[in-house]
């Protein structure tokens, strides 16, 4: 059996657990696949949280990742990642980097089994600001500057969008050239960022670009994020598979457990951690149980690359209203939908930072 | 990786049972790998036995053939290399 089989097939606990912990955040940027900003009144409590670490622990759940919002505004946010990292669940936080001080950074820098992502959209100011919002592109370079300082190996996260394709080369360096590491995650049409896709998504001519860019830099992460690319030959690294509610999934920051990050609708709510464990959920809703017997049928199954993409992102599919069982609608054999341009206006807006509050 | 040798888990690797065998993970270098269930008792036997005793009583107790040994090994001395395991001095 391969591994594919095997991970389709779903694990003991997941490989992959993205915990959004709040939706508060002081940006707003116009792609954010959770449409954060506002703090949900009803968010996960400390002793909640703490109690859904234990149970992550008892499941040997190897590492979270820390998403959101901004995690960092969460006033416990230390707290409980100290918390996670004592009973042994490694933490990857992504964070604007706007809270990330000098003594966040040697926080940061003193904690065994943390990585830190800082979510960084283009190699220059305008580019980044005009997706993150006015002044997020120096405040996210002076976080890498405070990390570097203390000899802190943080990571880039850039979800690559037509305006910043030909920045790669640029945001590579500069990152690299502080001690980083960069990963290029791909855009989704979830949250806000369904009102900017088309703006911001790839070309067709940029997707060929960036799989051949990826392949020519082995040192780069991408998440899993882009295999439907590995259609076009050698496969990208990685499991190069949808791994929404089989090796991955996503708690909110009210406890709503969802297939995925991407696909915070209720169409792929598996349940609420205050109404049953999530041990329960992730083994026995009938959400999961679906998504483990379930491969990309329809036109794809014929499809000579269909080995290395297995039918692309259920996510990108879900909220183009395109049917499940169709392609990806960036498979690299469809031809161009929409304009090439590589500055299309966007009909959001990011809000300038908002001050950080009191920690 | 000799059959005289006897291996334990590096202290910085975590091991999860699952319906394959296990996962392992590397807090150290952030890496994730598949052990096969036939792999199981010689990456768990915390150093205790010789890989060639572990062995030879799985092949007795009819858990794996003797042919698939040589191939097991070779691919315990690939996780020893990677610092999955360690081969207990």
């Amino acid at each position: 059996m391969s591994s594919y089989d095997v991970l389709r097939q779903g694990l003991n606990a997941p490989i992959c657990l993205t915990w959004e912990m709040t939706y508060a955040c002081n940006l707003l940027c116009v792609h954010c696949l959770s449409s954060s900003g506002t703090r949900a009144p009803d968010e996960l409590s400390t002793a909640e949280a703490k109690a859904l670490l234990d149970e992550w622990a008892a499941m040997r759940v190897f590492y979270i990742n820390v998403g959101g919002g901004e995690p960092m505004t969460r006033p416990d946010f230390f707290e409980l990642m100290e918390y996670s990292i004592a009973r042994r669940i490694g933490v990857k936080f992504s964070t604007n980097g706007t809270l990330v001080d000098r003594e966040a950074a040697r926080w940061i820098a003193s904690t065994d089994y943390l990585d830190v992502q800082i979510s960084v959209d283009g190699a220059s100011a305008e580019v980044n600001d005009a997706i993150r919002g006015d002044g997020s592109f120096s405040r996210a370079r002076r976080a890498m500057e405070l990390l570097a300082e203390e000899g802190f190996p943080f990571k880039v996260n850039h979800v690559v969008t037509r305006r910043s394709f030909a920045q790669l080369d640029g945001l590579h360096a500069l990152v690299t050239g502080m001690g980083g590491q960069l990963r290029v995650t791909r855009l989704r049409p979830s949250g806000r960022g369904r009102a900017v896709w088309d703006a911001l998504k790839l070309t067709q001519e940029q997707n060929r670009g960036l799989y051949a860019w990826l392949r020519a830099h082995p040192d780069v992460l991408t998440g899993d994020s882009f295999f439907h690319l590995s259609a076009l030959g050698a496969p990208l690294d990685g499991l190069n598979m949808c791994g929404a509610g089989r090796i991955v999934c996503c708690v909110d920051p009210r406890g709503d457990v969802y297939a995925c990050p991407f696909v915070l609708a209720d169409e792929f709510k598996a349940g609420n951690v205050r109404d049953s464990s999530f041990a329960t959920i992730w083994s026995e809703s009938p959400l999961f149980e679906r998504l483990r017997g379930w491969e990309v049928g329809g036109q794809c199954r014929s499809c000579g690359a269909y080995g290395r993409c297995h039918g692309g992102c259920m996510a990108v599919k879900h909220f183009t209203d395109t049917p499940l069982d169709d392609p990806d609608p960036e498979c690299v054999f469809a031809p161009e939908s929409g304009p090439t341009t590589t500055v299309i206006p966007l009909t959001l807006s990011p809000r300038p930072i908002r001050p950080a509050p009191a920690r | 990786m000799r059959r005289s040798d006897r291996v334990r888990l590096d202290d910085a690797v975590a091991l999860r049972p699952e319906k394959f065998g296990a996962l392992a993970y590397s807090y150290r270098d952030r890496q994730l790998f598949f052990i096969d269930q036939r792999l199981l008792p010689f990456v768990d036997s915390a150093g205790a036995r010789q890989v060639g005793e572990i062995a030879d009583e799985l092949v007795a107790s009819g858990e794996l053939q003797e042919a698939a040994v040589p191939k097991l090994l070779t691919v315990l001395e690939g996780l020893r290399r990677k610092g999955v395991v360690h081969v207990v001095i």
